[in-house]
């Protein structure tokens, strides 16, 4: 049994209740002990814009109170994931900036940052420590799907910062669903951006990203598509209905979390899985 | 931003507080940016809002800051990190636009969007949001209490939280 630090961040444990219900009911069965790490708050990454400082300092609070406890980390928001391994990476390239940072977290909050822990992604986790042959024999009941995988801007951008799949050719979220039973393939638009951060201060344009990605997942014939981020989550499922508006088309494409998808193929209740707060999976359920 | 080479003039200084503040973060100076435009090709924001991450680099490798601080076209980049991967010299677009925009913050200009609520939200409670009522396909509402899921874990004092984060955001990168 392995434990590990579940690290959320806002958007998870605030409105993609899915996707943590799904991780909760379905990483726990591969022997990893999840434990929720005490006194976190945002990541920081939503400051960037706004002050470099903070996005640093949260980011390492963050680390430090799960460093706290001797744990390695899971951050399943690929947006946390990557202002976390960034921060890492940006305080062992400066010594400026680490000490800086290591003196507040000291002074203010009587917190030690090392950076020096494993931090997972549900892609990384799934792929490189539980491994397909072990996924595979959890299979009860083999998905028939053609399921499009939608691997999110920061799941694998930028190099530098050790991404949990590859930047221009990823790949693992494709074995997983094979492993499961499903069809796949890739598609040409696999890589665009959701959309979801111009929320902040282009509505119309975040919307019709999204239901771009959509129409262009719909007209090569999948039959659902699977995701590894909240925010893919919430432009994709949530505003799938307002991005078919914005654009003028009835999308109507099946979103799950790829936990959710593993958690039906080892024949798991829809309801723990969280798929009924799906809002595109109506088709497929009623 | 147009034709800015003939309309202003460069201001050297802050052009060198830039690559100051890009060598602290450990990113080359646009000086290297041999325009080869590969960072717009990509740029998730160029199609619909036109965002030339290429010319930033140019306006800013002259010395043209406070007009790139001025043009509102830095708030339209969506953070998607393709024109670092992608650079042949290792620079960073996305990383130079969060500074600019950093300093626009820091010389009080209005936040656009939803950035002022965002950063309220994180003082006041430690996450850019609340916990939301959500609906399910059978338009029944649920929260985290009535899904069953744990109580969520904040910043244990909060009222520290935001004093400490308060302090920190009025200081800069240096």
């Amino acid at each position: 049994m392995k434990d590990l630090g579940l690290y959320l961040g806002c958007v998870i444990p605030n409105e993609q209740y899915g996707y943590e219900m799904s991780i909760r009911e379905v990483i726990p069965e591969f022997d990893i002990n999840l434990i929720d790490i005490e006194n976190v708050s945002c990541c920081g990454a939503p400051l960037r814009s706004v002050n470099l400082m903070m996005q640093l300092y949260l980011s390492a609070r963050n680390i430090a109170l799960c460093e706290s406890k001797d744990m390695d980390m899971y951050a399943p928001c690929p947006q946390c994931h990557l202002s976390l391994m960034e921060t890492i990476h940006r305080l062992n390239n400066s010594d400026v900036l680490r000490d800086k940072i290591v003196k507040k977290l000291r002074d203010y909050e009587g917190l030690t940052y090392t950076g020096d822990l494993t931090i997972y992604h549900t892609l990384d986790l799934l792929y490189d420590e539980i491994g397909l042959e072990r996924i595979k024999k959890k299979v009860k009941k083999p998905l028939d799907w053609n399921i499009a995988c939608h691997y999110g801007c920061h799941t694998v951008r930028y190099s530098d910062l050790k991404r949990p799949d590859r930047a221009e050719h990823p790949s693992k979220m494709e074995e997983i669903i094979r492993v499961l039973g499903a069809k796949t393939n890739d598609y040409s638009e696999k890589l665009n951006c959701c959309g979801a951060p111009l929320l902040i201060t282009h509505k119309d344009s975040a919307l019709t990203k999204a239901g771009e990605k959509l129409k262009a997942i719909k007209e090569r014939h999948f039959d659902a598509t699977a995701i590894v981020c909240p925010f893919g989550g919430r432009m994709l499922d949530s505003n799938q209905e307002k991005a078919g508006k914005t654009i003028g088309e009835k999308l109507e494409i099946p979103v799950f979390y790829l936990t959710q998808l593993i958690g039906l193929s080892m024949k798991k209740q829809t309801n723990n899985l969280g798929i009924h707060l799906n809002l595109s999976s109506e088709k497929i359920f009623i | 931003m147009i034709d800015l080479f003939n309309m202003s003039s460069p201001d050297l200084k802050k052009y060198s507080v830039l690559e100051k503040h890009l060598s602290l973060l450990g990113i080359e100076s646009p000086n290297i940016c041999y325009q080869c435009s590969k960072c717009t090709s990509g740029c998730e924001a160029m199609k619909l809002l036109e965002l030339e991450p290429h010319s930033i680099m140019a306006s800013a490798k002259e010395g043209f800051i406070e007009e790139i601080m001025q043009s509102d076209s830095i708030w339209d980049c969506v953070g998607c990190y393709k024109c670092v991967e992608r650079c042949p010299q290792k620079m960073s677009p996305v990383d130079l636009m969060y500074i600019l925009k950093n300093w626009c913050v820091s010389s009080g200009k209005q936040l656009p969007g939803d950035y002022q609520k965002i950063i309220q939200n994180i003082l006041s409670s430690g996450y850019v949001q609340d916990s939301l009522d959500v609906m399910d396909i059978h338009k029944k509402i649920w929260n985290r209490k009535s899904i069953k899921l744990p109580e969520l874990k904040r910043p244990k004092d909060q009222q520290y939280f935001t004093k400490i984060i308060s302090q920190i955001a009025v200081e800069g990168l240096l």
